[in-house]
């Protein structure tokens, strides 16, 4: 059964590649509505299949997807995930304010200039806004892909590894933006390989391995759990285990 | 329906941004072709069929750029999307898969169109070339169309390199375009090379934009338009095919 009051909800999830690799294996996973919601895991562990199962980037090989309840394929559930991958991925020919703008028209918003003139400002983007994407900094292009996640105002912010690869200042006010959002409302999912990011970010952590949840729980609850002073020797205990 | 018309304002802002590539070079080569095989063999091959050497050649030139342009732009888009990864923006919309197979088609129609509007002009100016009859026209460039914007999207969807979208134009689409009766009439080909031709979709394109421009063709207006469609619409049902089972798009 598929609660209610969960923001997704993933049953049994598998995904097995072409190559025969098994990315995910029977896979479940419920995150309430509201939470911000860490999934740390090694390169390979099934992070990224897993997210692109929800954003219907792949097709999964068996498995039930659930996002608010509604199934995670259809145009209601695709309209309320924002996703920033872990690649930068802008479209080459856009400048900033296109690429938030027709991002904002693909998710079906009639008037989007004013909600891009919005993010460009809360993003410091104001002065590269008709600026193409090849053009900007690694850290404008970063803060660029987290605005055009947010552009349509998603229930369910998902972000792969968004620190990845960035400076110290930046990681901060990203950490800034993603904490404001959490607080209106909005649920997070965060994947990242920085430990300190999830303990100081997430409300509950799930520790992810060959396509298979290893444990969650908060920070505290894997401490106690995994043993360990730091989360780094818990997720090298639970890992290991 | 938005987000279709957004993703079809994405697909020909591309192409006007890149305009000089797009639409102008393709426009000075296809208007060189016009005036230096017009003028060169004009003087030597009065007329085919009754018309004018550089009056006969116009409609299968402009037939050329445009499908030409039409696949070329769509094999490259998808495949620069793909390629970078931000084609995940639109398959991640909500979007259904017909719209996306719309929006990803129309940036080759938008750039055929200023194309071959750009040479009907010049043409008009520099050869007198008439339109007598408009409307097998329409119906014959928007067959053409649709089959080699469809052909761009699904060569786009396939390839794994830019080396197989430029394969299929080169190996393919321009020879065809050439043996298609653009430069002569297949009336005055020997046999088997005239039977042969028939077996070329090009040539029936060629011939119903020529029915088009200029009332008179090398077979029947309604093959050409049938034989036409035939291919337009499995092709085009093809690349709806893919954005609708996510193959080749979605691992």
């Amino acid at each position: 059964m598929f609660r209610d009051d969960s923001a997704l909800s993933l049953r049994a999830l598998t995904k097995r590649y072409g190559d025969g690799t098994l990315a995910l294996d029977e896979f479940d996973l419920e995150i309430p509505s509201g939470a911000f919601f860490g999934l740390l895991g090694p390169n390979g562990a099934g992070k990224t299949t897993l997210i692109s199962a929800v954003c219907n980037l792949l097709r999964v090989s068996s498995g039930e997807i659930r996002v608010f309840g509604e199934p995670h394929n259809s145009l209601t559930a695709r309209s309320w995930i924002g996703l920033a991958e872990q690649d930068i991925n802008l479209d080459r020919f856009l400048t900033v304010r296109e690429t938030l703008t027709y991002h904002g028209g693909y998710f079906g918003m009639k008037d989007p200039g004013p909600r891009a003139d919005e993010l460009i400002a809360a993003f410091g983007l104001e002065h590269k806004s008709d600026t193409r994407a090849p053009r900007l900094s690694g850290g404008q292009r970063r803060r660029l892909l987290l605005a055009r996640a947010l552009m349509h105002r998603p229930r369910l912010v998902i972000l792969d590894e968004p620190t990845a690869g960035v400076d110290f200042e930046l990681r901060m006010d990203l950490w800034r933006y993603i904490r404001r959002l959490h607080a209106e409302g909005t649920t997070i999912l965060l994947t990242t390989h920085y430990l300190d990011e999830a303990e100081e970010l997430c409300d509950e952590i799930a520790l992810i391995r060959d396509g298979h949840l290893i444990a969650r729980d908060t920070a505290a609850g894997l401490r106690s759990h995994f043993g360990g002073e730091r989360l780094e020797d818990v997720y090298v205990n639970a890992m290991r285990s | 329906m938005t987000g279709l018309v957004w993703l079809c304002r994405r697909e020909t802002l591309r192409v006007s941004k890149l305009w000089t590539q797009t639409v102008l070079a393709p426009v000075i080569s296809s208007i060189l072709f016009i005036l230096v095989f017009g003028l060169s063999l004009g003087g030597r091959i009065k007329q085919v069929s009754s018309v004018d050497y550089e009056v006969f050649i116009v409609p299968g030139l402009i037939t050329m750029g445009m499908v030409q342009a039409a696949y070329a732009n769509n094999a490259s888009s998808i495949f620069q999307a793909r390629f970078d990864r931000y084609i995940h923006d639109v398959l991640s919309a909500p979007l259904r898969p017909w719209q996306v197979a719309l929006g990803f088609t129309v940036g080759g129609v938008f750039r055929a169109l200023a194309i071959g509007g750009s040479l009907l002009v010049l043409s008009v100016v520099f050869v007198g070339v008439p339109v007598e009859r408009p409307f097998a026209l329409f119906a014959a460039v928007a067959l053409g169309l649709v089959l080699f914007s469809a052909l761009g999207v699904v060569v786009g969807i396939y390839a794994e390199t830019w080396d197989h979208t430029t394969f299929i134009a080169n190996i393919v689409i321009l020879p065809l375009a050439f043996v298609g009766g653009v430069f002569y009439s297949v009336d005055v080909l020997p046999s088997p090379w005239q039977e042969l031709s028939h077996f070329n979709p090009v040539f029936y394109l060629v011939n119903a934009v020529r029915f088009g421009f200029l009332g008179e063709s090398d077979v029947s207006i309604w093959l050409s338009l049938g034989v036409v469609a035939a291919l337009a619409v499995p092709v085009y049902a093809w690349s709806q095919w893919l954005f609708t089972s996510g193959r080749r798009l979605k691992d």
